[in-house]
């Protein structure tokens, strides 16, 4: 059996961890993946830096949860929240990947035929250099941030009267 | 006379900046600058090399496994491992699906819209498409009903006011030429071409373990369980006919949509068949080994150089005769600004020169962008799928002359077309054809190893570090979607010692060097008319006909982000928006 490349409910983050605080996103995807609190069924992805080639994995899902570095013009370790039709309204987005993931949100808009659901959170980096570790202040969100991720999870579970199961249900093909 | 800027130049991550002097209509100069710090060594120095391609594959936030697989060529190259056949055949494979996929996305979704006027697709007869659509192509999806379906679409998104979704649209432009149903028919491909890598990418999902980093790579072969007998392995009798069928889906989607679209688009812009040439030299490493990694001749690409156009003759490539110039780059090497380092010697020592931000226009005469100069025996080169087929076609490779003659005669074209604009975009098409009819190929030789009892995948032989010698180094090359990417690696003491990574956007988007030679991307657009200065979508036809990726090029600091090219005439006193705010955080 081949396996699908999407669920329905997917967590994609986005970021580099090559340049420091600009992984933080798949820092939190990383812990994610051995949280207990995750909903069964939630996919979660190291989307890494990648744009449109995230179409794929992202397109058939009906609740996409983007995990990435925001620059928001705030203190270092800020935290905001997004949803995919703020992305798109921005003119200049504030994501540090803004252009990777307003065009995937943009593609998706008109590529999928799913209502999607899309929400970003996001955090305010302090060092983008190259580096492996996060700065201090944002490592010290990084909880705050999976906590965030896992409320937003479990709203869109609780939330599912729309018939809408967080997994896939049906066979994969 | 008016300089322009734009800035970024992506429609992707990544950070390029265009200045262009303008002439009576005419680009008479142009600059090229990217925001970019190199410094992969800053990671990877005393690491383990057996793991640099971990770490490597972060480099560039778009094919992550290109620079994975030029790590562990380089680490094998400096220990001097041979891989198994059938790690070469799976690495062959992941390498061609990667690039297939790219070229698809980038012909749709990151430079058709320099050709295609999705506003004036709302103006097309869904019948008249359909009639057009079915007089280039079998596709099947070519109904009136289907082409009104896209159109609706469109027409929603514009009522929404969210056209802003497709670039930075510089719609109703006058060197737009495609007629609304060629237009229409081009969105309709954009969309399709979606699903088609929606599918295709699976291979990658199968053959990568974890997608899209993948997960599979090992200095010595690949870590990928081949068994014919065990359901669980990654490579079964079940896999392998998955994997045909999927690569097999690849043949007609180029070959009745992609090769199509291309050639009817470049009959409506047949002067951009004279314009973007540039430097006229052009290299390849060579890719797809069809035996030994060593085994330049037999490679599916061939390895070579071409100079000043001249198709009669390809010259050897020697990796050390490779340099790399900061003259114009806010670096500063140990022995002067006027050498030239190859990257085993490659130093990385930053020092901002540049204006303080934000400024209205770079110092080109003196230091003006993050990427270093490299030059091949002094010579700036072009890399990318133009120079691999060109240099394929030179050398006298079978199937690259039978297709590109092929393709010239239906464009009643001579080779010297090829050196231009449309000239990449129709050799990264026919690139993508090349690929996807090899890749079934592939597949089979590796059906046939598992068939006949072959199943080695990795030589350890070398795995263990007490086997290496105390220093070494080597060189490891990949001819990238976008290029010719070079990885040098020194080992010392079982660690690396020092690391570069020479990607293609380097050499295609690299300013000038000491003499005064242009980069690429700066050759490219001398002479480029300019209709309109407030909106240069010709400098953006030109610059995208690279497939500019920064990604791997640029560090990605742009926070706020300008999607929107900015233009300053030097006579307007207009706020300007670009500015590097690399400079700002280097130390």
């Amino acid at each position: 059996m081949i396996d699908s490349l999407s669920s329905d409910t997917m967590v994609v983050g986005v970021g580099n961890t090559i340049l420091s605080d600009d992984g933080v996103g798949v820092h939190a995807a990383r812990l994610l993946q051995s949280d207990p609190r995750v909903p069964a069924g939630v996919e979660i992805l190291d989307g890494g830096t990648l744009g449109l080639e995230l179409v794929p994995y992202v397109s058939d899902a009906y609740r996409i949860l983007f995990l990435d570095a925001v620059n928001s013009g705030s203190a270092p370790g800020t935290r905001v929240r997004m949803t995919g039709k703020d992305l798109l309204g921005l003119s200049a987005g504030l994501s540090v990947h803004q252009l990777g993931v307003a065009n995937l949100i943009a593609a998706l808009a008109f590529a999928s035929t799913k209502p999607q659901d899309i929400v970003v959170l996001g955090v305010q980096p302090a060092n983008t250099d190259w580096g492996i570790s996060l700065s201090p202040a944002v490592e010290a969100t990084l909880t705050q941030l999976v906590d965030a991720a896992v409320a937003q999870l479990r709203q869109w579970q609780e939330s599912a009267h729309d018939g809408l199961p967080l997994a896939k249900s049906s066979c994969t093909p | 006379m008016a300089r322009i800027v734009v800035d970024p130049v992506t429609r992707i991550e990544g950070h390029l900046r265009i200045e262009a002097q303008v002439d009576g209509g005419v680009v008479s100069d142009a600059w090229s600058s990217g925001t970019m710090f190199r410094g992969i060594e800053l990671i990877l120095r005393g690491r383990d090399p057996r793991e640099a391609w971990i770490w490597a594959q972060r480099i560039c936030g778009v094919c992550t496994m290109v620079h994975a697989l030029a790590s562990v060529n380089a680490v094998e190259d400096a220990l001097s491992i041979e891989v198994p056949d059938n790690a070469r055949l799976i690495r062959n494979i992941i390498a061609a699906t990667q690039t297939i996929q790219d070229h698809v996305i980038h012909f749709y979704h990151l430079h058709a819209l320099d050709w295609v006027d999705v506003v004036s697709s709302l103006k097309a007869d869904p019948a008249a498409t359909s009639k057009l659509a079915q007089s280039i192509s079998d596709w099947p999806l070519s109904s009136t009903q289907y082409f009104k379906g896209v159109q609706d679409r469109i027409r929603t998104l514009a009522e929404s006011k969210q056209l802003s979704l497709f670039g930075s649209g510089y719609w109703g432009h006058p060197a737009y030429h495609l007629p609304p149903e060629a237009n229409l028919m081009a969105v309709a491909h954009y969309l399709e071409a979606l699903t088609f890598q929606r599918e295709f990418i699976r291979i990658h999902a199968v053959l990568g373990g974890k997608n899209p980093h993948l997960q599979t790579f090992l200095v010595g072969g690949m870590a990928t369980a081949m068994d014919p007998n065990e359901p669980g392995a990654t490579i079964n009798p079940e896999r392998m006919d998955f994997l045909v069928q999927v690569a097999k889906s690849a043949q007609p989607f180029v070959s009745q949509v992609y090769i199509p679209d291309v050639l009817a688009i470049a009959g409506f812009y047949r002067d951009w068949f004279g314009r973007g040439e540039g430097l006229g030299n052009f290299m390849s490493y060579g890719g797809y080994p069809q035996g030994s990694i060593h085994d330049y001749a037999a490679y599916f690409l061939p390895r070579g150089i071409i100079l000043n156009r001249d198709l009669s003759k390809v010259y050897p490539v020697d990796p050390g005769n490779i340099t790399e110039y900061v003259a114009h780059s806010w670096y500063q090497y140990s022995r002067g600004n006027q050498v030239g380092l190859n990257p085993y010697e490659g130093e990385t020592n930053p020092k901002y020169t540049g204006p303080k931000p934000p400024y209205e226009f770079l110092e080109v005469d003196q230091k003006y962008s993050w990427l270093k100069a490299p030059r091949y025996d002094n010579k700036a080169i072009e890399v990318g799928p133009l120079a691999r087929l060109l240099v394929a076609y030179a050398a006298g490779q079978p199937d690259v002359k039978a297709l590109i003659d092929t393709t010239l005669a239906k464009l009643n074209a001579p080779p010297a077309a090829l050196f231009s604009t449309l000239g990449r975009v129709a050799a990264r098409a026919l690139e993508t054809q090349l690929l996807a009819d090899r890749l079934v190929g592939w597949l089979e030789q590796l059906r046939n190893n598992m068939a006949t009892g072959n199943l080695s995948i990795f030589n350890g032989e070398k795995w263990d570090p007490s086997s290496w010698p105390q220093t070494a180094r080597g060189f490891g090359f990949f001819e990238a979607p976008r290029g010719s990417l070079g990885h040098w690696v020194e080992i010392e003491n079982q660690t690396i010692k020092n690391y570069q990574a020479v990607v293609p956007s380097t050499w295609n988007a690299g300013p000038r060097d000491p003499s005064g030679q242009r980069g690429a991307y700066e050759a490219a657009l001398i002479k480029t008319p300019i209709a309109e200065p407030e909106r240069p979508l010709e400098i953006l036809r030109t610059v995208h006909s690279f497939d500019p990726c920064l990604a791997c090029a640029v560090h990605v600091v742009d926070a706020r982000g300008r999607p929107i090219p900015v233009l300053k005439q030097e006579d307007e006193a207009v706020r300007f928006l670009g500015g590097s705010e690399r400079s700002e955080t280097t130390k």
